[in-house]
Formats: C-alpha cells, sequence, structure tokens
C-alpha cells in the first residue's frame, strides 16, 4: 500500500469536508500511526487506518522539535489543605500539592504564555508557523476556537490551520500527532502543537486534589539544523471505555472511581507502550520514559508493569507538586525531561486521555538542545515560582463562590 | 441580554491588547491604539505602525476594590501606569504579584491575561496585564 494511493482516494472525496482532507492527505502521505484521533468524518478514519497498515509506517522520519515551552501558575494549594476541609488523613493523598491558575488566567492565556516559549526557544519568526491546535478538556468557551485567539496573540499570520482538539489528558498530544503529519507532508513548515487545562474537580471529590491548571507547546518543524529532538515515532491506540466524561453543561466530570485504574489508564498506557516495542524499539533504548501523570503512583505503577525501572521515570515525574495538568502533563513530563537531556538521548513519551487511549512518542534529543533550553523558563524554575492560598482563596480563583 | 462588550470594537483593538501594536503619529506623536490613516489630534496623514516594548517600568499604582460591570470577578485588583524605555506610559492592569513587591521603579514585563468577562454568556476579553519581571529579558511572555 503507497501513500500515493492513500492520497488519491482523499481527494476523490471532497465533499468529506475541508479539515478531513487535510487531516488525512497529511497523515497519508507520512503516515503516523493514528487511530481515530479526533471528531472529524469517518472518512477520515478510514483512511487513517488504511495509513497505518504495515509496522514501518509507524516510524516518522524528518520531523522534529524545534522549540518547546512550558507555563506553570503561581497559585499552588496544598493537599493537606483540601483534605482539612473534608477530613480526609494526609496519608491517603494522592500528590503533595497542585497549580492553581490566578483569576485572569485560562486555556487561551496559558496556552499563549507556553506557545511564546517554544517560539522563543526555536528563534523562528511567527509568520512561519503554518497551524496551531489546542488540546484541552478546559477550552473557555464551547463555541468559539481557543486556537484563533492564541494565534493572533503570539502574532502569527492568519494563512493558518487551526482548530481545537478534545480527547480529556490526551488533547495535547493528539495536536502533537497532527502537526507532525502536516510538518512531514509537507503542508506547513511548522506547527504548534499545545496542551493546556484548568482542569476542575468537584470539591469533595477524589479529583479535587490533583485536578490543576498548566501548559505545554511544542513547535514543531522539519529535522535538520538547529532541531531540539527528531521526532522518531508516533502511535496511538484508542477504545471506547467510559471512565471519565463530563457531558454538555455541566461544570464537572464524573469519573469511574477505580474502574480508572486496570482497564483505562493501565490497559491504555501498557497498550501503546507495546506497539512500540512491536515496531522495533526495546526498552533498553531509552534514557527517559514519561508517562500521564493523574497521581504521583500510576506512572511508577506502569513502568513496573512494563518492566522499566522507576529511575527512567523519575526525571520526568512533575505531577507530585503540581499536580495533574490534565493536556498538558505528559508533555510537563517531557518538558522537564528535555531541561536536563543530552544529545543522543532517547525519549519515551505516553501518554493517556480517559474515553479512552494512549499517544506514544519516541524522540531523540538533538544538539540544538544546548543552545535553546536556556531561551524560556525550565520547568524547575517555574515550579519554584509559587504563592500558597488556603482553601478559601482557591475556592474564589476556580470560580466556585456562585451568588 | 444587554452586551458589556461590542464585538466590532473589542476585535479593532485586538492587536493592541494582544501585542501592544500601536499606530503613532509620525507628526505630532499621538498614539492610536487602532489602525487609523488619519491622526485624531493633529489630521495628519502620516500615521505609521508601531509596537511599544515588552518590558516597563512601574510608576505608580491603585487597588481596585469597587469594579465596573464586567471586571467585579478579579476585584480587588492592581492598575499600573507604567513608563516604557521611550517615555510612553500606558495604564495597565497588574497582575501575580504582592502590594509589597510593587516598588516605584520596578521591572515588569508584559503577558496576556483574562481582563474582563461579560457575564457568563458574553465575550471573554484577552489583553495586556504587566508582572514583575521573571523571565530575566530572555524573551517575552505571551508572544
Ligand atoms: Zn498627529
Amino acid at each position: 500500500m503507497t501513500a500515493g494511493y492513500i492520497s488519491l482516494n482523499v481527494r476523490n472525496h471532497q465533499y468529506a469536508g475541508r479539515v478531513a482532507v487535510i487531516l488525512a492527505e497529511a497523515v497519508a502521505e507520512n503516515p503516523v500511526r493514528c487511530c481515530q484521533s479526533t471528531v472529524v468524518d469517518y472518512r477520515f478514519n478510514t483512511f487513517i487506518r488504511v495509513g497505518a497498515i504495515g509496522d514501518e509506517l509507524s516510524r516518522l522520519s524528518g520531523v522534529a522539535v524545534h522549540g518547546y515551552g512550558a507555563y506553570i501558575p503561581m497559585f499552588r494549594i496544598k493537599a493537606s489543605e483540601i483534605a482539612r476541609i473534608w477530613g480526609v488523613p494526609d496519608s491517603e493523598l494522592p500528590v503533595l500539592e497542585k497549580s492553581v491558575n490566578s483569576l485572569d488566567e485560562d486555556t487561551v492565556t496559558i496556552a499563549a504564555e507556553a506557545a511564546s516559549y517554544a517560539i522563543a526557544r526555536a528563534g523562528i519568526d511567527p509568520d512561519r508557523i503554518g497551524a496551531v491546535y489546542v488540546g484541552s478538556e478546559s477550552h473557555p468557551y464551547a463555541v468559539k476556537p481557543t486556537g484563533t485567539i492564541v494565534a493572533d496573540v503570539l502574532g502569527v499570520n492568519s494563512k493558518l490551520l487551526s482548530a481545537d482538539l478534545e480527547f480529556a489528558c490526551k488533547a495535547g498530544t493528539e495536536a502533537v500527532e497532527l502537526v507532525s503529519g502536516l510538518v512531514a507532508s509537507g503542508m506547513i513548515e511548522y506547527g504548534l502543537a499545545i496542551g493546556a487545562d484548568t482542569a476542575q474537580g468537584r470539591p469533595r471529590d477524589a479529583l479535587e486534589y490533583t485536578a490543576a491548571a498548566g501548559g505545554v507547546a511544542l513547535l514543531i518543524g522539519r529535522s535538520g539544523e538547529g532541531a531540539i529532538a527528531d521526532l522518531e515515532y508516533a502511535a496511538s491506540y484508542v477504545t471506547d471505555t467510559p471512565d471519565f466524561w463530563r457531558r454538555n453543561h455541566e461544570r464537572y466530570p464524573m469519573h469511574g472511581s477505580r474502574f480508572t485504574g486496570a482497564p483505562a489508564y493501565f490497559h491504555h498506557i501498557i497498550s501503546a507502550a507495546k506497539m512500540v516495542l512491536d515496531d522495533g524499539y526495546s526498552f533498553d533504548e531509552f534514557d527517559y520514559v514519561v508517562f500521564h501523570q493523574p497521581n504521583t503512583k500510576f506512572p511508577y505503577a506502569a513502568a513496573k508493569m512494563l518492566g522499566i525501572p522507576a529511575k527512567k521515570v523519575e526525571p520526568g515525574v512533575v505531577c507530585n507538586v503540581i499536580g495533574n495538568t490534565y493536556a498538558a502533563s505528559s508533555m510537563m513530563g517531557l518538558a522537564k525531561v528535555l531541561d536536563q537531556s543530552k544529545p543522543g538521548e532517547r525519549i519515551l513519551m505516553v501518554s493517556y486521555g480517559s474515553g479512552a487511549g494512549s499517544d506514544a512518542f519516541v524522540f531523540r534529543v538533538r544538539e540544538g538542545i544546548q543552545e535553546k533550553r536556556g531561551r524560556a523558563p525550565l520547568v524547575s524554575e517555574l515550579i519554584e515560582r509559587r504563592r500558597y492560598i488556603d482553601y478559601a482563596l482557591y475556592l474564589k480563583a476556580r470560580g466556585k463562590i456562585r451568588e | 441580554m444587554h452586551a458589556v462588550f461590542r464585538p466590532p470594537v473589542n476585535w479593532r483593538h485586538r492587536r493592541f491588547r494582544y501585542r501592544l501594536v500601536v499606530w503613532r503619529c509620525q507628526n505630532c506623536g499621538a498614539v492610536h491604539h487602532y489602525a487609523t490613516s488619519i491622526c485624531r489630534r493633529c489630521r495628519s496623514n502620516r500615521v505609521a505602525e508601531d509596537k511599544l516594548p515588552d518590558r516597563a517600568r512601574l510608576i505608580t499604582y491603585t487597588v481596585v476594590k469597587n469594579p465596573p460591570v464586567a471586571f467585579e470577578k478579579q476585584a480587588p485588583y492592581i492598575v499600573g501606569l507604567v513608563e516604557f524605555e521611550d517615555g510612553t506610559r500606558l495604564v495597565a492592569g497588574i497582575t501575580d504579584c504582592d502590594l509589597e513587591e510593587l516598588k516605584p521603579g520596578i521591572e515588569l514585563e508584559r503577558v496576556v491575561r483574562k481582563i474582563a468577562e461579560d457575564g457568563e454568556s458574553g465575550l471573554i476579553v484577552y489583553g495586556y496585564k504587566f508582572r514583575p519581571a521573571i523571565t530575566r529579558g530572555r524573551y517575552t511572555p505571551g508572544g
């Protein structure tokens, strides 16, 4: 099966909608193994699956990260402060503390600041960016794209592809898959893939301890001089698993409690990680392994199940001190690892989004990291910039005080 | 429902609010916050696009505790007078800081934040604010 054949088929289905055609073409030209990534059109899914036949197709060539940027709001609330309100013993808390957005921050502002750092690291003219995709479960508008506001804030030229993505905590890595396909096909020179969230947890719910705010952006372009990391491989694994959801017009999500573990997080993370093995990698090749971090325990537990030593996971763990930044969670771990990695090292990143699916990526760090790392704040610096608030201020900051 | 922010006005000012792009009169120096070909002050047609810097110094500030409509959610909030290197002054929201930090002359950097919200159903207005500089001049936060 050749890429040209797939592309031709797609062209014959112009009525499938412009977005579907563009995405399917891009992915088919240089296929990312990517099942149904987002709500586009059934024809889109059909063509992506066709493109994914054959093991070699998941290997990407010529796609690289040229800039990355993280942003974490400065407010923190300690899990013990939340526990104080509900009489929960400190020994049962999933993280130490979590980040909280300030009253004037939301997914748009967080995405824009993270992206501005990615552009600063890449050192490119924003006009060369051809796509801005923002993945989030907390887009400020139900209808009106986050991406167009972010693009205008950044001063990106209007000749641009932009869409908002949604897939719980993997909405950000979904953007990475799509932008990579567009770059690989030559349809765009550079693209921004952003995961950002101001996640909501219902008071007293288990998620209240971890639902945090933060964003990470990757500026993706062709491999070559100045690249920070080559994106060598991308694969995705999804099933219909109802572990966590939020219906229209509802303010807080629902979840299946213990059901969020084995059949949800672990099944998808492990299945996606095994696709990486099936395609010829061995875990020994990875210097760092980053998994989605809904709490501090899960990424280590997944590593243990896969026989990956904890010391490869530890450098990318951020959840204990900032909580779960949802669409930014695994990308935040990646940013923290890039902050400390050396050229030649390999990073495995596997995201997880409820509903459910995992995206797996292999990055190979390049020389560009040395020069570009210092051009924007490190994740550790953003973690250090913090101010503690109590539960009352937290309620105000999260808009939970209602008249 | 009465809309506090009219979309066309909001839209016309976005380049100024997002990136501090201004239209400066080459004749009298007047600064406009929207694209115009004629100076509103002196009627000169020598108006050119310009951009205010991303760093400024704090001149003074006040704390707003009784906010106007659409600004209620963020109250109390800080409004400051800031000055750029070239002497241009601007009134701007000040964010991410304690009052004790706000000594006149401290260096501030531009960020883009939520400015106001037109209730639960109207527009959300985004724009520049300034915060005590944390990035050591390495880049521009918020674009
Ligand atoms: Zn004039």
